[in-house]
């Protein structure tokens, strides 16, 4: 008992302590476990985040200079009833005016040759064959990965190997969207109709948030992406997992699940594993154009993903079950509206579980 | 012969009647009290959608909105702001004070301003009349397309939107003209244009402002319901339109705006500092100078908004530098007006408090706008609570902070009556800590990675905190306005006994009596420099003299 004041007064200040320790963090070291590019984990990243750091320096200066102007003419010039008469009435100093004219020109002079000088420095380096390349492409409201020389279609969670150029193009199959994973790189917008670029480095292997930045309606908030960075053997089995196609339907019950998926209601919005384009194949002139008749994304390999719903819901069998029903509880507003009979859950499941 | 007299007569009975008077006022000290009484009721509106996004942010996965509620809300809680209250409070102070800060009977074009007022009332009613509708729009202040379009947005919000904008339009652009009219043909003898108040100045630099930026809002808002009701393609992408043809129409507009809803307000911090300094103002012509550059340079900046949309190097490094240009001239302003506090004789009195907190606040904007010229940092902060902090220091610590100044300091002019210095400290106190507290989280969420305009975040990512806190923040700021309101009403209950000249003020509309006659002046005093009112009350130290003799 008689610990306790001595206690809260330790933790009062510990708690001050922490408080001005967070700010420390959060402003100039970045804080961990934040999706923050003041925790870079990328040259684009890092560069970002020195440059915004210097830019602390002037800021922190002209703030200290004009806010300790402001409290010295208010404590130094403040009315007292000793004060006889009227103030000097000074009109002006051009000389002053002039010198508080060119010193901020020269300032933001010096800021603008540093944003050049960053802008190039993280410019997109040439491109060659070793680059994994990425076609990102936003829907409302979940990403799509296409990698066209891997022949992988993914969703949501975008694998790549550790210190690997990754060229990425972003489109967006409907509204504006933002492709951003901080502590990777900046922000570009998927743009309907135009192609952006992107690309960016991991320095070393691990789990990246990011999320739509570009306001796109009701689930805007539950649009997210996660970035795994794998050491290049990882990255290998991944993609030879991915390059896998569907398997067999394992039974009664699944075989009516997959048919479900492949000429059912699901097939309206899903497809199931990408075919494999032999030497012999011939785009459609759709497929030339790049235009997609899916809107949601592809099923093979929906278990070697962690999440659904956008990255906002954990995967598991339950959850999973629980989507085919009450995804609009789940995530309301989205574009998959279906009446699922139990029959159909359970058909769907029993195949759906074997996409590993 | 007969019916048509008798509805003269009624007509005439009710123009005399007490709410009559009100409706068919072309008064423009009447039609100015009307301006800010009503977007001073859609300013309680806009704050109260406010505090709905921040009990639903104030901890991870909130529940109080549903996500379709809350991004209704967001929208209208911009659109509200800057639409609603900021710009026709300018319109309204200007209205009242325009006039009679150049010594003239009226505005120039009272029928006009009548007008433009009942335009901004119907197309505000018209707005909101949405929700009755099916909902209220939701894409945002800035409405981005093509998710403004029929097939992302099928209810009728979007609609109610454009085409309140385009009479909101209507609206500002016929009040605009008169102002730059008045201004530029009702002068009072020996009031030359280095005379003209700075709040004056300003109100005419932002009539140019909306003059010429917004046909390209009207054009955007017009091609948008074109998109919706006739089924052109102006903004689908892939479909023959350009998504982006949205964006550079609404910022070539929308730049320039941000330059309407703060002149105002620099213009009046450079009438309340020096006269509660006891000094002119240090520099006027380079003060109106910078304002007219700011003007200029406002109208080459708006694709600082779109760095992240894939621009060519070559606009990038122009739209940087031209944003980082436009920090010149702000910094001009701030450092005169800390050049007329110093050697002062400053009276802390409540205008004086707002319009240094003004001062203070705005800075953080003027200088996290800096961050977000800068290409590579701006790539990462965009569309982040970075800029939603940024605006909201430049439009809450700059153009509300200036509001209030002008309102405790012309409160006597145009009621009659003092709002009381002591809730008025208190009123600022509370507002400046509580803005203090909602807004600089913001920055630091941005830095951590949160997106705008989000209805929900997880936990884990180091938010919370300082989200609650931003809850906490945004109550102390709604305290502050029932103080302020508290205030108001109980000087309303006062009888009108404000002396002409309570500020010991320099300027025209302290030469007549609080309130003014409705022909404003029964004698105007004699103009000879920009403080006229000065010159009067000192004549050995007029600043004529000065001008006649430069020894300074």
């Amino acid at each position: 008992m008689e610990g306790r004041p001595s206690m809260t007064v330790l933790r009062s200040v510990h708690r001050r302590s922490l408080v001005a320790a967070v700010l420390a963090a959060g402003l100039l070291a970045g804080c961990a476990g934040s999706p923050s590019f003041l925790e870079p984990s990328s040259m684009i990243a890092s560069r970002q985040a020195a440059l915004f750091r210097l830019l602390l320096v002037p800021s922190a200066a002209v703030f200290l200079l004009v806010e300790g102007w402001l409290i010295f003419n208010v404590v130094r010039f403040r009315r007292r009833s000793s004060d006889q008469g009227l103030a000097p009435q000074v009109h002006g100093h051009p000389a002053l005016e002039i010198t508080w004219t060119v010193l901020p020109i020269l300032l933001v002079t010096a800021l603008f040759v540093l944003t050049v000088g960053t802008i190039n420095a993280i410019a997109a380096p040439a491109g060659s064959p070793q680059d994994i390349r990425v076609h990102v492409i936003g829907h409302r409201w979940w990403w799509e990965f296409e990698y066209p020389d891997l022949h992988i279609l993914t969703a949501n969670e975008l694998h790549v190997p550790a210190n690997a150029v990754v060229q990425i193009q972003v489109d967006s199959v409907d509204v504006i969207h933002s492709f951003w994973v901080p502590q990777l790189s900046g922000k570009v917008d998927a743009i309907p109709g135009q192609t952006n670029e992107l690309w960016f480095r991991a320095d070393q292997p691990g789990e990246y948030y990011g999320q739509c930045s570009e306001y796109c309606g009701l689930n805007h908030a539950n649009m997210r992406v996660t970035v795994i960075v794998d050491t290049p053997q990882d990255f290998d089995a991944w993609v030879e997992n991915q390059q896998a196609p569907p398997p067999q339907p394992d039974g009664e019950l699944a075989q009516k699940g997959h048919d479900l998926i492949t000429q059912g209601i699901c097939s309206n919005c899903h497809i199931l594993g990408l075919e494999v384009p032999d030497e012999s194949h011939q785009p459609s002139p759709a497929e030339a154009a790049g235009v997609r008749s899916h809107v949601g994304p592809n099923l093979n390999h929906l278990l070697s993903r962690s999440m659904i719903a956008g990255e906002t819901i954990e995967l598991t069998e339950a959850n999973l079950a629980s989507w085919l029903t009450q995804n609009q509880v789940m995530k309301p507003g989205n574009d998959m509206v279906v009446n699922l009979t139990d029959e159909d859950v359970a058909a769907l499941m029993a195949y759906l579980k074997t996409l590993k | 012969m007969s019916t048509h007299s008798a509805a003269l007569t009624r007509a005439e009975a009710f123009s005399q009647s007490r709410l009559g008077s009100w409706i068919m006022t072309v008064d423009h000290k009447r039609i100015g009290i009307l301006y800010m009484g009503t977007a001073f009721a859609y300013f309680i509106v806009g704050g109260a959608f406010a505090l709905l996004m921040r009990l639903q942010l104030a901890q991870p996965n909130g529940t109080v909105l549903s996500n379709a509620d809350y991004d209704q809300v967001f929208t209208m809680h911009g659109t509200t702001m800057i639409f609603l209250v900021v710009m026709p409070f300018w319109a309204g102070l200007g209205n009242y004070l325009v006039p009679l800060m150049i010594g003239a009977r009226d505005m120039a074009f009272p029928k006009l301003n009548a007008l433009s007022y009942w335009l901004f009332l119907a197309g505000g009613l018209f707005m909101y009349s949405s929700f009755a509708f099916g909902g209220a729009p939701d894409a945002g202040w800035f409405s981005y397309a093509p998710l403004t379009e029929k097939i992302f947005s099928r209810g009728l919000g979007m609609d109610f939107w454009a085409l309140s904008i385009l009479i909101l339009g209507i609206s500002t652009t016929l009040g605009s003209i008169n102002f730059i009219v008045t201004v530029a043909q009702l002068r009072a003898p020996g009031m030359t244009y280095d005379r003209i108040p700075v709040f004056v100045w300003m109100m005419v630099v932002t009539s140019f402002l909306a003059v010429f930026s917004l046909p390209s809002l009207t054009a955007a808002a017009s091609l948008l319901l074109l998109d919706r009701q006739v089924g052109t393609h102006f903004y689908l992408g892939g479909q023959g339109g350009n998504a982006l043809l949205w964006q550079h129409l609404f910022w070539f507009f929308g730049h320039p705006e941000v330059y309407i809803l703060i002149l105002p307000a620099f213009g009046i911090v450079s009438e309340v500092v020096p006269v509660f300094s006891g000094k002119p103002l240090f520099g006027y012509k380079v003060v109106v100078l910078s304002g007219m550059v700011i003007g200029l340079l406002g109208f080459t900046v708006w694709a600082h908004h779109m760095f992240a949309t894939g621009m060519p190097v070559l606009s990038l490094l122009f739209f940087s530098a031209d944003s980082f240009l436009i920090g010149v001239p702000t910094g001009v302003k701030i450092f005169a007006w800390l050049g007329t506090m110093t050697g002062g004789r400053i009276r802390l009195q409540t205008p004086m408090l707002f319009a240094i907190g003004h001062v203070a606040l705005f800075l953080l904007g003027g200088l996290s706008g800096i961050h977000l010229a800068v290409v590579p940092v701006d790539w990462q902060l965009t569309d982040t609570y970075y800029v939603v902090g940024h605006i909201h220091y430049v439009l809450f610590g700059g153009a509300i902070f200036g509001l209030f100044a002008g309102l405790y300091y012309w409160m006597p002019k145009i009621t009659g009556r003092t709002l009381s210095e002591g809730w008025g400290k208190v009123h600022f106190w509370l507002m400046f800590i509580g803005m203090n507290l909602v807004f600089f989280p913001m920055h630091i969420l941005g830095l951590l990675g949160m997106p705008r305009r989000i209805y929900r975040y997880d936990v884990g990512h180091g938010w919370d905190t300082w989200n609650l806190l931003m809850t906490v923040g945004a109550f102390i700021v709604a305290l502050s306005i029932v103080v302020f309101a508290v205030n108001f009403l109980l000087a309303w209950r006062q009888r009108p006994a404000a002396a002409d000249d309570p500020w010991d003020a320099f300027t025209l509309e302290w030469a007549t009596s609080s309130p003014p006659p409705p022909h404003n002046f029964d004698r105007l005093p004699e103009v000879r420099s920009a403080r006229p009112l000065w010159d009067r009350k000192h004549p050995q130290q007029a600043d004529w003299r000065r001008e006649e003799s430069p020894a300074v």
